[in-house]
C-alpha cells in the first residue's frame, strides 16, 4: 500500500471573486515508502499548493489525501497527526525562526508533539547533527547566523519531529552552490539514516535528477508527467513544450547524440557521465 | 481566510467609476456621506439610495462583493434600530404590547439610521473597490497640498500612506505563510482560551516584525538607489486631469445637494 495517496485532488484559491484561481485540478498520485520524489514545474504550477495538502495545511476543494490509507482531512485530529507524519518545510524557511536560541527553535515542533524532555533533547540533537550544526551553535540566536546557516536550523526544525514523509518546498533556492551540496548531502543521509520518504519541490533539474527516485512534473495545475527519472527526462520534447528543461548535462549528452554520436542519453549525473565519456573515448581508440 | 478580507480592497475594472478623477471620487464620497445625513423625508432618503444603486451599477462590482462589505456592520445596525425602536417616543402610537408601544417616531428613526449607515458603508468601499490605493494617496497628497503652509509635509505622509497600503497584502500573505509554517511544526493556532491563542501568536508575530524591519531597510535602500529624496521638485508619471466624465459627476452631486436641501425646506421632516 502506497504510504501516501491523492484521489482527484482539487483546490480553489478566492472562489466566488474575480480573483478566483484552480491551482490544482484533480491531481491523483500515489507515493511509495521511502521514495524519493522531486516535484518540479512552473512557478504557479501548483507544486507548493499540492504539497500544502499532503500534510492537512490546505484542505481540499474536492478529493482526498490518504496517509496510510486514511483520509487525513476527517477531523481535526487526524490533520493535526498528519502534520507529525509528513513534515513540511517551506520555501525560504528561515524567515520563520523565532525563538532566542538555536535548540528552542529547533525544539519548536517536538515540544508540539508532547513529546517528554529527555526525547525532544535527543530529537534536538540529532536534528542538528543531521543538518551540521555544531553544538556550540545551538545556544546562540538565530538571528546572529548567516543565511545558509538559518536556512539549516529551519530544516532542523521539522526534521526534529522525525515525520515519516519529509517534504521541502525549493530547499535550496537562494543558496550557492556549496549551500546546494550540502542541503543535498544533508537530505539524503538523513533518508539513509531514517529509512523516510522524502518529497522536494524544485525548480533545478539538476538537483532532482541527482537525488530523486521518481519525478513529478507540474504543469498548469494538473500533473503532466509521473514516473521514474528515466521516463520523465526522456520526453525532452513534451518538457520543451512546457517550458521545462532536461538536466544541462543530460541536454549535452542528447546534442552528442543528435550530431550522430552513439552515446547513452540517460545520464544525470557527473559520475554516469564521465562514466559514459570515457568508454566512449576507449571505444573510439583516444584512451586504452 | 485571511485572504477573504475585503475592506479596503481595489477591484480592477474599466467602467466610469473607476476611470474617475481619484480626487473627484474621494470629494463626492465625502460629500454625499454629508448629505446622507441630511436627508429628513423620504423623497430625498429614496433619491441618495437611487444614486448609490447607479453607481453600483455603472461600477459594474458584483453585488456578492457589495454584501460582504456590508455584512459585518449588521450587529452594529440591528443594534441602533432597536434601540430607536425602544426608546425613541416621538410621534403617535402604532400600536402596544403589554408596556411596550411602538412609535412612528421610532418606526422612522430606525429606517433613517439603517439606511443611512448602508449607504455610508457601502459609498465608502465603492471607494476604495474602484480606485487604486495608490491612485487614493495621490488624490489626497493633491487635495491636502494646502496644508504645506502650515509646514505640513504632506508628499510624506502620502508616501507613508501608499507604502504602508502597498505592503497590506504582502503582509497578509506573510502572516499567511508564517502561520502555515508554524502549524506545519504543529503549532495549535486556533483552538484553546484567549490566553493560549496570545501565547501562540508569538511564534507567528516575532518573526513577522523581523521581517518587516528587514523590507523597510531594504525598501529604503532601494528608494534611495533610485534617487529618491522627498516631494521637492518631483513630476508625475501620470498627471491628473479632469474629463467630461469627471464634469459629469460633479453635476450629479450638486443637483442631488440641491434637490435634497430643496425637498427639506419643501416637504415635512419625517424625523
Amino acid at each position: 500500500m502506497p504510504i501516501l495517496e491523492t484521489k482527484n485532488l482539487s483546490y480553489v484559491y478566492s472562489d466566488g471573486t474575480p480573483f478566483r484561481v484552480t491551482a490544482i485540478d484533480n491531481v491523483n498520485i500515489s507515493i511509495e515508502k521511502g521514495e524519493f520524489v522531486g516535484i518540479i514545474g512552473h512557478t504557479g504550477s501548483g507544486k507548493s499548493t499540492l504539497v500544502q495538502h499532503l500534510n492537512g495545511l490546505l484542505t481540499p476543494t474536492s478529493g482526498e489525501v490518504l496517509l496510510d490509507g486514511k483520509n487525513i482531512n476527517e477531523s481535526k485530529v487526524t490533520r493535526r497527526q498528519a502534520r507529525f507524519k509528513v513534515g513540511l518545510c517551506f520555501q525560504y524557511p528561515e524567515y520563520q525562526l523565532f525563538e532566542s536560541t538555536v535548540y528552542k527553535d529547533i525544539s519548536f515542533g517536538p515540544k508540539n508533539m508532547g513529546l517528554s524532555e529527555e526525547d525532544v533533547d535527543s530529537h534536538v540533537k540529532k536534528a542538528a547533527e543531521f543538518v551540521g550544526l555544531k553544538p556550540d551553535m545551538l545556544s546562540k540566536s538565530p538571528f546572529d547566523l548567516s543565511g545558509g546557516e538559518k536556512r539549516r536550523v529551519a530544516i532542523a526544525g521539522v526534521m526534529a519531529m522525525e515525520p515519516e514523509i519529509l517534504i521541502l518546498d525549493e530547499p535550496s533556492a537562494g543558496l550557492d552552490p556549496r549551500g546546494r551540496d550540502m542541503i543535498a548531502d544533508m537530505i539524503s543521509s538523513y533518508r539513509k539514516t531514517t529509512g523516510s520518504t522524502v518529497i522536494i519541490v524544485s525548480h533545478s533539474m539538476e538537483d532532482v535528477a541527482k537525488s530523486a527516485d521518481k519525478v513529478l512534473v507540474m504543469n498548469k495545475a494538473k500533473v503532466e508527467m509521473f514516473g521514474t527519472v528515466n521516463e520523465v527526462f526522456s520526453k525532452v520534447e513534451r518538457l520543451a513544450e512546457i517550458g521545462l528543461n532536461v538536466p544541462q548535462l543530460t541536454q549535452i549528452f542528447l546534442n552528442l547524440k543528435h550530431s550522430g554520436i552513439d552515446v547513452r542519453t540517460d545520464i544525470y549525473t557527473i559520475e554516469s557521465a564521465e562514466a559514459e565519456l570515457l568508454r566512449l573515448l576507449r571505444e573510439e581508440g583516444v584512451l586504452s | 481566510m485571511i485572504k477573504d478580507i475585503t475592506i479596503g480592497q481595489f477591484f480592477p475594472g474599466n467602467s466610469v467609476i473607476h476611470k474617475l478623477d481619484p480626487r473627484i471620487k474621494f470629494v463626492l464620497t465625502f460629500v454625499y456621506i454629508i448629505i446622507v445625513f441630511l436627508c429628513k423625508n423620504f423623497v430625498s432618503l429614496a433619491s441618495i439610495v437611487v444614486a448609490l444603486i447607479a453607481v453600483i451599477l455603472l461600477s459594474k462590482i458584483s453585488p456578492k462583493l457589495i454584501w460582504k462589505s456590508v455584512k459585518p456592520i449588521f450587529i452594529i445596525i440591528a443594534i441602533t434600530s432597536l434601540l430607536q425602536i425602544f426608546y425613541n417616543k416621538d410621534g403617535t402610537v402604532l400600536f402596544t404590547i403589554g408596556k411596550f408601544s411602538l412609535y412612528t417616531g421610532g418606526l422612522y428613526m430606525a429606517l433613517f439610521t439603517t439606511v443611512r449607515i448602508i449607504c455610508l458603508v457601502i459609498a465608502s468601499s465603492m471607494l476604495t473597490y474602484t480606485t487604486s490605493p495608490t491612485m487614493l494617496t495621490d488624490a489626497m497628497e493633491r487635495l491636502f497640498s494646502p496644508l504645506k503652509v502650515i509646514k505640513i509635509n504632506v508628499h510624506s505622509i502620502a508616501m507613508m500612506m501608499t507604502i504602508a497600503l502597498r505592503f497590506i497584502p504582502t503582509l497578509i500573505d506573510e502572516v499567511d505563510k508564517i502561520m502555515s509554517a508554524q502549524k506545519a511544526r504543529g503549532a495549535d493556532i486556533e483552538s484553546g482560551g484567549i490566553i493560549k491563542r496570545g501565547k501562540a501568536l508569538v511564534p507567528v508575530f516575532i518573526p513577522l516584525f523581523i521581517n518587516s524591519f528587514r523590507r523597510a531597510y531594504e525598501l529604503a535602500f532601494a528608494m534611495e538607489c533610485r534617487c529618491y529624496r522627498g516631494g521637492e521638485g518631483r513630476t508625475r508619471l501620470k498627471v491628473m486631469r479632469l474629463a467630461g466624465r469627471d464634469y459629469v459627476a460633479i453635476a450629479v452631486i450638486v443637483l442631488l445637494t440641491a434637490g435634497i436641501i430643496v425637498s427639506n425646506k419643501l416637504l415635512p421632516a419625517v424625523i
